[in-house]
């Protein structure tokens, strides 16, 4: 078991080298002169060159690609002498637009994705789960069929397009919720609720109809086993059967595709923030991205990547867990 | 001052009503002459797609900014409020325009009496000199380059914090009131210089690094309470800032709320709305095209405010292409462009006024004229043709055109493609993402037949417009913005001599014409000059459209603070 965590180890470092790589080379390499965009309107050659050193971008590629990585472990100093700016371990490097740490620009919209993706996470869980259990116990009647149709839309329908419709309904036309925002829970926790409520349900409704579909289909997997038959035949009441029997198979698959749900949008629901204009990682990444600010797309990029690979470590450990079968062959 | 301009305001809205000038303040929605006056106090929120760029004054060099910047910062001059009259430089931390001397290379302005930073600490000639010693400071003088092209010395200064001790000797500080300049060449228009974001005062030692970012040191009416960068920003009232001393900002509400990071959709949905909170709001940037239909209503067109157009979207013809260098083709490919369907393109007139100067109509000096004229705007087909005939190129040719990824420009672009096709000129579009635009068509090496993008002054004079996108000096490989790559000798001469000139408004004067001669050429078309349209919340009173564009946020204030 102890090997087999390290390894697991070993290949999220890997992972994360060759994203760290691929990235730099992508957004630092093969995009234009982060310094001519800086320098602005009346511009000189003198001052390209003078951001082009401040910035680094004048070093070789391989020596700015070694000079990031080891920021990340040992931090980084930029510019010499007096003027020298330290960035402390693990330092991702500062903005180009606004100079500020990287690191910090993350770690402060965190709490706004995290409580998305949580809110969100709760939502679909519940209503997802509860609604593929309905629809597999109740297999063809019109709950299935009616719960596998608002599935279909669920993942049919683009998430702006639900915002904005959302958005219309009930903030607009009815009036019955704020503009989304990000207050403080403490401050007034019946405002946070109500602004938080339509980013959550609009992520919710998308992963709810998937895991809808995937519970009924994994109920309705297991329900056909022998060993179902079997707990039947032995006289259990239907509803034990269901919960100790069939269940926690059933929900293994859904607990590996949580694990890896969660962690990307942890990452950043870059769509819903961005409808929403809630300043949260995923916003930061579109907002990046537009201005072509490369040390944050960066950032944010490793940051999500490293939220998947420990995510997927994760799970595989609980799946050990919660099925014995994977423990057996671990 | 201030009664009157507030007098002014209020005649305006009644007339403004009646004229479509675009003065910038609110009509009068027939609610009475006072229900449009604001009031002292209260709590306005600004509504914004984006934070601005930065809070270092040194740093910060946009119309956004620029317009935030007088609500914390004062500097030796700056843009009148006086409605009608925003081009013009009044004096603001100076007592006057400035005296000067040796030929226009001496400059030499006097402080105000009771200045004062937030902490309470005097505004003296030191702190002005520390100010404007900061934009030579390598890493923040990303600014306006002004203060750094016209004061440099020769002796390699590269500001307070690297050259600490170091006397900056381009400033004389006689004594606590009286500040000199001295530059490196005669210069007629200083007074609009001084007025640029480089010219705040910060008190000696500090704003190293980015700290003025984070949190800087105001000498405005107000100061920031908190920021949480990208996301909000607060301002409160700076209680060491004295109106007397200060002719220019009216400063009404007690603090400012900035929120940032909301979509364009968003912002104009919430502004439409007007609900509870958002009575008191404004939008920081202008109404999206897809949304101008929606203002029709009495109350809402009594909410918006039509600004100041303060740049021009142009096309720049790179004549260094082998069609494109002979005139006739540029002529040509003017009097092709149909600029009616451009401008409805571009939002309709509520949007933005067909242009055929350079210069917009704000610039102090500018002459309005049309060398390509064509009924209704919607280009001369037979004259085009005739010209490429004359040229040689009686069945057209083909060009790649340089446009930015974005809905509107799009639009622009494809309008140009189809009027061009009429005369046999086959038009590729060449779209570039808008990160990595200007960069693009900034090097000269990347550029192809023509680009379409726009340019805005950096304060009333064509000084900030037509030197640097037709000077030939100001060809460079990378970050150019001479986009035509027009060197001609005639041109670059005249450049030099309203640069020598020492009477200001002749100056200006002698731009407007140059504007013409430039025409002449044709090394641009002029497509339109765009303006915006802000709403406001309904308890947001008169305000004045800034030279910057958009509403002047030192002239903004609520109707009934209390609401």
């Amino acid at each position: 078991m102890v090997s087999y965590f390290l390894r697991r180890l070993f290949s999220v470092a890997v992972i994360l080298f060759f994203v760290s790589f691929l990235t730099f080379v992508i957004f630092f390499q093969l995009s234009p002169d982060p310094a001519v965009m800086i320098c602005g309107k009346t511009c000189t050659p003198e001052r390209i060159e003078q951001i082009r050193e401040q910035l680094g971008v004048n070093q070789p590629f391989l020596t700015q690609f070694f000079t990031f990585l080891g920021g990340i472990f040992a931090g980084r100093s930029y510019g010499a002498g007096e003027a020298a700016i330290h960035c402390a371990a693990p330092c991702l490097g500062f903005s180009f637009q606004t100079s500020q740490s990287v690191m910090d620009m993350i770690v402060s919209r965190l709490p706004v994705s995290i409580t998305i993706a949580a809110g969100a996470a709760v939502l679909w869980l519940l209503i997802g789960v509860s609604a593929g259990l309905i629809s597999a116990i109740k297999s063809g009647t019109w709950w299935d069929k009616g719960a596998m149709m608002f599935a279909l839309g669920g993942i049919s329908l683009p998430n702006y397009f639900i915002a904005l419709v959302l958005q219309y309904v009930l903030v607009v036309q009815l009036q019955i919720l704020p503009f989304p925002s990000t207050p403080d829970f403490a401050e007034d926790p019946l405002f946070w609720f109500q602004s938080y409520i339509m980013p959550w349900s609009v992520l919710a409704f998308g992963y709810a109809s998937m895991y809808a579909r995937l519970t009924r289909a994994n109920v309705l997997d297991t329900l056909g086993e022998n060993f179902m038959r079997t707990a039947r035949a032995k006289g259990l009441p239907p509803l034990l059967v269901l919960r100790r029997h069939a269940l926690r198979p059933s929900l293994t698959p859904i607990v590996t595709l949580f694990g890896m749900d969660f962690a990307g949008l942890l990452g950043g629901a870059l769509i819903t923030e961005t409808v929403f204009g809630l300043n949260g990682v995923g916003k930061l990444a579109a907002d990046s991205i537009g201005k072509n600010d490369q040390p944050v797309i960066m950032g944010v990029t490793l940051m999500a990547a490293l939220f998947v690979v420990v995510a997927n470590v994760v799970v595989d450990l609980l799946y050990a867990f919660l099925d014995p079968r994977v423990r057996i062959k671990a | 001052m201030k009664t009157r301009n507030l007098v002014l305001g209020v005649v305006l809205a009644a007339s403004l009503a009646l004229t479509a000038c675009g003065g910038g303040t609110k009509g009068d929605g027939g609610d009475g002459a006072d229900s449009d006056v604001p009031q002292k106090g209260g709590t306005l929120s600004v509504l914004l797609n984006a934070d601005y760029s930065h809070l270092d004054p040194a740093m910060g060099f946009d119309g956004g900014v620029n317009n935030f910047y007088r609500l914390i910062y004062r500097t030796l001059t700056t843009n009148s409020t006086e409605s009608g009259k925003t081009s013009e430089m009044v004096p603001d931390l100076a007592t006057d325009l400035g005296t000067p001397s040796d030929g226009g290379k001496t400059w030499t302005f006097t402080l105000k009496d009771g200045l004062k930073f937030e902490d309470g600490t005097p505004i003296t000639s030191k702190e002005v000199k520390f100010g404007v010693s900061r934009v030579f400071d390598p890493a923040q003088g990303i600014g306006s380059p002004y203060a750094k092209t016209l004061l440099d010395d020769g002796s390699g200064y590269q500001g307070p914090y690297i050259d600490k001790g170091k006397d900056f000797a381009a400033i004389s500080t006689p004594d606590e009131k009286t500040v000199v300049f001295h530059l490196n060449q005669p210069y007629a228009d200083f007074a609009s210089v001084v007025g640029q974001n480089s010219f705040v005062p910060f008190p000696l030692g500090t704003g190293g690094g980015t700290a003025f970012d984070a949190k800087p040191i105001a000498s405005g009416p107000y100061k920031v309470e908190s920021y949480n960068r990208g996301s909000e920003l607060t301002l409160i009232r700076n209680t060491n800032w004295s109106e007397s001393t200060d002719a220019v900002r009216l400063a009404y509400p007690d603090s400012f709320e900035f929120t940032f990071g909301l979509d364009g959709a968003t912002i104009d949905e919430r502004m439409l709305a007007d609900q509870s909170g958002d009575k008191n709001a404004i939008s920081g940037g202008s109404l999206q095209p897809a949304n101008v239909s929606r203002v029709q209503t009495p109350q809402i067109q009594d909410r918006a405010v039509k600004t100041t157009a303060v740049c021009t979207t142009y096309m720049g013809l790179n004549t260094t292409k082998e069609n494109l260098s002979d005139p006739r083709v540029r002529q040509a490919i003017n009097y092709a462009v149909d600029k009616s369907s451009l401008l409805t393109a571009a939002g309709g007139s509520q949007l933005a006024t067909v242009a055929n100067t350079i210069m917009v109509p704000s610039l102090l000096g500018r002459k309005d004229f049309n060398l390509y004229p064509s009924t209704d705007n919607k280009g001369d087909v037979e004259k085009a043709k005739a010209l490429l005939a004359e040229a040689g190129l009686p069945d057209g040719f083909e060009m790649v055109i340089d446009t930015r990824g974005q809905p509107k420009m799009t639009a622009l672009s494809e309008g140009i493609q189809q009027a061009l096709a009429k005369v046999g000129i086959k038009v590729t579009l060449n779209v570039i993402d808008s990160s990595t635009f200007y960069e693009v068509i900034g090097t000269r090496s990347q550029q192809h037949d023509a680009a379409i993008t726009g340019w805005c002054p950096d304060w009333a004079s064509g000084a900030t417009f037509l030197p640097p996108l037709f000077d030939g000096a100001n060809i460079a490989d990378k970050g150019n913005s001479n986009l035509a790559q027009i060197d001609d000798p005639a041109v670059n001469q005249q450049i030099k001599d309203i640069a020598a000139m020492t009477d200001v408004d002749a100056a200006n004067a002698a731009y407007g014409e140059l504007d013409e001669k430039i025409m002449e050429l044709a090394p641009v078309v002029p497509l339109l000059y765009e303006n915006g349209l802000q709403l406001t919340g309904s308890n947001i009173g008169e305000s004045i459209t800034g030279f910057n564009g958009g509403i002047d946020l030192v002239t903004v204030g609520l109707v009934k603070p209390g609401k």
